[in-house]
């Protein structure tokens, strides 16, 4: 007698390609996906709570560790949040030294899902080359600030640590091998029949699904939706550079691939505009008084970092320690449209969905 | 098939390339001067001024201190110091806000060991590894932090 | 500090269902109102403190107010805000700190979580006395003030009269619209956000769960991607037996960030689709993020 029955398959804990310890148990009928629901909290180490016996500057190396592939943003957005609550103003030239090392870090951030991405889909070298190319990233984050993934660079009021001697000009140098290897990778990759194949028309969904989801990003860019926290709610010198924020049409997988590709083009273009505007000389601290105590209150910062739009919501008593520290991670709200996009897929569809969304376990969690 | 050819025609160029990867371990790896290694110790400079246990994001410095020996002196010298690297997340919060600059990072990230017990380092250990001692410190922040009204 | 007291009565007149001048909301009037006052006795810019010190005397602890009072105060606290930040920009660059620094903790007060909030303290801090020297001049509202007192009138009227427990402008951060909104009309209100057609907040970023020590309370923060309207929301629960309203059927974003918060915090969500535990393990006994958490190791 053959009967089909329902399989209950767990994709995960451990798993090379669910970006971290991240559990989704999916209910197959054959191959089809009949329903798929997302179990996470294997990485929490409570970071919210911890940050409410700590002060300020002692949380930072925390939140270094939440988004870890993209921590120069994580660590901005805090700092961020309690200069705005104090009123803090940086020197320009630690505001410039911020925003280069947070492009610096999305290109970086790009380049790990990129290679990450195609290595889930299948192909191998992709992986090797980003992480070729992000070795010299990272190579320049460690001589500016001496940690490789983990930089606590960002203080309250400006920068730990002034560019050293010749660290600009690498940077400089760095630019043009970079737009020469992205257009090696586009010839690598996006005229391949079979990862066009593997990509386009999967998981797709409107915007208006996305807006009601609350995605950000380039999950929300695909869609169409004109959305990019750098450029409508600009922070730092944004204002200052002109750069263009690539939208899709679809709303499906190869819009999103495309989207992250351009952007990272952009990117080296902010950055070259903020090499030319650097300036010479300049402080690296602002004026901050010695113990850090926003005046009691609340503030929801939030800027736009290569996952989505990350916010920080403090609630100040007017003590050292925050009263209520919440960040609003990227990628976990990003992540909810999942068990939606995965109903009727199939389970390699599967894969390529979550790479898409682009998320990072440890902000997942938090 | 020419998306393919093309794809193709990268990998056989990134062929004839140089090579990127590092020989490590048989080549030691010379990591720039800020690089957060490992702390070194130095008692005599220490003031016992408790600000890098302060500090400590995860607590996991612990120090005591004794009356100065010598009776003229005032002041406090450093009795025990135990660093609890099982916890050390190497911020470097620690040195940036040493007035006497008695603790900073060395370049030493070789730090694996057999037993935990190894990795609870105490004073002695901490002053003798002083190879590779970083030049830079505090760049940015002047001596003993942030100052008020700076 | 007479010409504060005046001040403070004009400025009430302007605020509508005013049926008292200002009342005290906060726990400790008292307490705060003497470091208040010595802090500033030289400058007498304090026109909250004021408040707090003719009527902390005879101030029920913890007394439910109405919200005409609450309203009133709130309103009163916010121009004065608004005056300050306005002195601010124009006394320079420390000045900013001062009434960042008091409005924003009358704010607090007026908010109504009492016994939470203790008196920040205030370094001494010179350039305070710029920011004294222009206090009593009638504040220039936020630009957004008149966004928010159409959106407490809108409230009003369509859903409920005391629906909007609270309303100001939260001037550090960007000048956004903050209102507290009673626990029973919420999902209303929240229908008209989305709905209505001059707010249609349609993306709702964060809802966060907060612990403040007398009650629990759920924080959204919403914005309309194409006006760039942005209204905060502030719903206060019970702490003994804490149930909300869910907006997942309106913003199906909800949906996780409620989990979260009935897992972190125990605040129940009435109407959710799917409420149980996403970061602790399903049989984990507490909410961890509660003031009054024991953790099962405190040794860790």
């Amino acid at each position: 007698m053959i009967r089909t029955e329902e399989l209950l398959l767990n994709v995960g804990p451990q798993h090379p390609s669910t970006h971290g310890v991240f559990r989704i148990v999916v209910k197959l009928d054959g191959e089809v996906i009949t329903e798929a629901t997302p179990v996470m909290g294997y990485l929490h180490r409570g970071t919210e709570k911890l940050a409410e016996s700590l002060s300020y500057t002692q949380i930072i190396p925390y939140t270094d560790r939440m988004d870890y592939v993209s921590a120069m943003t994580n660590n901005y957005v805090l700092v961020h949040a309690v200069e705005k609550m104090m009123s803090i103003e940086i020197p320009e030239r630690a505001e410039f030294l911020r925003l280069i090392v947070m492009e610096l870090q999305r290109v970086a951030s790009h380049l790990v899902w990129w290679g990450t991405y195609l290595l889930d889909i299948g192909a191998m070298s992709p992986f090797l080359y980003a992480f070729r190319d992000r070795e010299i990233i990272i190579d320049l984050f460690n001589e500016l600030c001496g940690a490789r993934l983990t930089y606590n660079y960002m203080r309250v009021g400006g920068v730990k640590w002034d560019a050293p001697p010749g660290w600009i000009d690498k940077v400089r140098e760095f630019l043009p091998y970079m737009r020469k290897r992205l257009n090696e990778y586009d010839k690598l990759v996006s005229g391949n029949e079979i990862f066009l194949a593997r990509i386009k028309g999967v998981g797709a969904y409107d915007a208006e699904t996305a807006i009601a989801y609350g995605l950000s990003g380039a999950n929300l860019r695909c869609t169409g939706v004109n959305w990019d926290l750098r450029k409508d709610e600009p922070y730092s010198l944004y204002d200052r550079f002109e750069f263009d924020v690539p939208l899709g049409v679809n709303g499906d997988c190869y819009d999103r691939y495309l989207i992250r590709m351009e952007e990272l083009r952009q990117s080296l273009r902010i950055l070259e505009q903020a090499l030319e505007q650097f300036p010479s000389e300049g402080e690296t601290m602002g004026k901050v008084p010695r113990v850090i105590r926003p005046p009691a209150g609340e503030m929801y910062a939030r800027i736009e970092s290569p996952r989505g739009e990350i916010g920080c919501y403090i609630i100040s008593k007017g003590k050292a320690e925050p009263y209520r520290l919440k960040f609003r991670r990227p990628s976990f709200v990003n992540l909810q449209i999942l068990p939606k996009l995965l109903v009727g897929e199939t389970m390699t569809n599967l894969i390529t969905i979550l790479g898409g969304v682009d998320i990072v376990v440890g902000e997942v969690d938090c | 098939m020419k998306g393919l050819i093309k794809g193709l025609g990268v990998t056989w160029k990134a062929m004839t390339s140089k090579k990127v990867t590092y020989k490590y371990p048989d080549v030691p790896l010379q990591m720039p001067d800020r690089f957060r290694g490992i702390q070194h110790f130095d008692p005599d400079k220490c003031i016992v001024c408790n600000l890098c246990a302060k500090i400590c994001p995860t607590d996991c410095i612990t120090l005591t201190g004794k009356p100065n020996p010598d009776p003229e002196k005032k002041g406090k010298v450093i009795d025990t110091y135990d660093i609890n690297f099982e916890i050390c997340i190497l911020c470097d919060l620690c040195t940036e806000v040493c007035p006497t600059e008695a603790i900073v990072m060395t370049n030493n990230f070789e730090l694996s060991t057999y037993s935990r017990d190894d990795l609870f380092k105490n004073m002695d250990w901490l002053n003798g590894n002083n190879e590779l001692i970083r030049q830079e410190n505090n760049s940015a922040m002047p001596k003993g932090g942030a100052k008020k009204n700076v | 500090m007479s010409e504060e007291q005046k001040d403070k009565e004009t400025k009430l007149e302007r605020t509508n269902n005013v049926s008292e001048p200002q009342s005290e909301e906060s726990v400790k009037p008292d307490t705060e109102v003497p470091t208040d006052t010595a802090a500033e006795a030289e400058t007498g810019s304090s026109p909250t403190a004021n408040a707090p010190a003719s009527t902390g005397a005879d101030k029920p602890m913890r007394a439910p107010l109405t919200e005409e009072e609450k309203a009133a105060r709130v309103q009163a606290a916010a121009e004065a805000r608004a005056a300050r930040a306005k002195a601010a920009a124009e006394g320079g660059e420390g000045s900013a700190e001062a009434p960042a620094d008091k409005p924003a903790r009358t704010r607090d007060k007026a908010e109504g979580d009492a016994a939470g909030e203790e008196k920040p303290e205030r370094p001494a801090r010179a350039p305070r006395a710029k920011a004294n020297e222009e206090p009593p001049k009638p504040k220039e509202p936020s630009p957004k003030q008149p966004l928010l007192d159409r959106l407490v009138a809108m409230l009003k009227a369509d859903v409920a009269e005391d629906a909007v427990e609270d309303a100001v402008i939260n001037y550090e951060n960007d000048h956004l619209p903050t209102v507290t909104i009673k626990n029973e009309h919420w999902l209303s209100c929240a229908h008209q956000l989305r709905g209505h057609l001059e707010w249609s907040c349609e993306y709702l970023r964060n809802l966060s769960g907060v612990d403040q020590e007398t009650h629990l309370e759920v924080v959204y923060h919403m914005i309309n991607l194409s006006t760039k309207a942005e209204v905060a929301v502030h719903v206060k629960v019970d702490r003994e037996a804490p149930t909300v309203a869910s907006v997942t059927p309106i913003w199906p974003t909800a949906d996780w960030n409620e989990r979260e918060a009935y897992d972190l915090l125990g605040i129940q969500f009435t109407g959710h689709p799917d409420l149980r535990r996403i970061m602790m393990p399903d049989d984990w006994v507490g909410h961890p993020l509660r003031k009054d958490y024991e953790s099962l190791d405190s040794e860790v």
